[in-house]
């Protein structure tokens, strides 16, 4: 019986269709073998590997549906995106920003989509998009303030 | 309703993966 998100049909659905899903159950008086393998300290520990295993994003902590799917999401573009493959990348990142516009992975799927768009382009308007858009939808995230450089870059 | 079909090892988890070209994603949970 899949409880929290996962009784959610679309976290089922997305989860099905788009990855291959991993449940290791957690025993702090005699840790398991992935467990140490991937420094797991606290539950629920979510993690995105690539197809290769690879670690490309992390979540601590339990999160509600809407969070849930933006964070899958940010995950698989933070895949493409170390991988420099950025149009897909950008795909990612653009539904985590349209599809769950309040979530809390949102900001860090933007400032990634404004750095996608400069690789995949190289422009560096993309970057000011990233900061511009960070500055007028989350001005109070870390995200924007990382950003704050692109901010000198004329349009 | 698409139930989710958990894998519980992960290097099969990782053959699948490479089989499918799909990400994995793993929930480390706790009974407690």
């Amino acid at each position: 019986m899949d409880t929290g998100p996962y009784s959610d049909e679309k976290v089922q659905t997305y989860l099905e269709k788009e990855f291959v899903p991993v449940k290791s159950q957690c025993f702090w008086d005699k840790r398991t073998d992935l467990m140490k393998q991937f420094n797991i300290a606290w539950t629920p520990t979510l993690l995105v590997h690539d197809s290769i295993g690879n670690e490309h994003h992390r979540v601590v902590g339990f999160v509600p549906v809407e969070d849930f799917l933006a964070h899958l999401k940010l995950g698989k573009g933070k895949m493409f995106f170390n991988r420099f493959r950025f149009a897909e990348a950008i795909e990612e990142f653009t539904a985590v920003s349209e599809q769950h516009p309040t979530a809390g992975a949102t900001p860090e799927a933007i400032f990634f989509l404004g750095v996608a768009k400069y690789w995949k382009s190289h422009d560096p308007k993309g970057l000011r998009w990233g900061y511009d858009t960070l500055a007028a939808r989350f001005p109070q995230s870390e995200w924007a303030r990382r950003a704050q450089p692109y901010q000198q870059i004329p349009l | 309703m698409a139930m989710i079909k958990w894998e519980k090892d992960f290097s099969t988890a990782v053959k699948l993966a490479e089989k499918t070209r799909k990400p994995i994603f793993l929930d480390f949970w706790f009974d407690g």
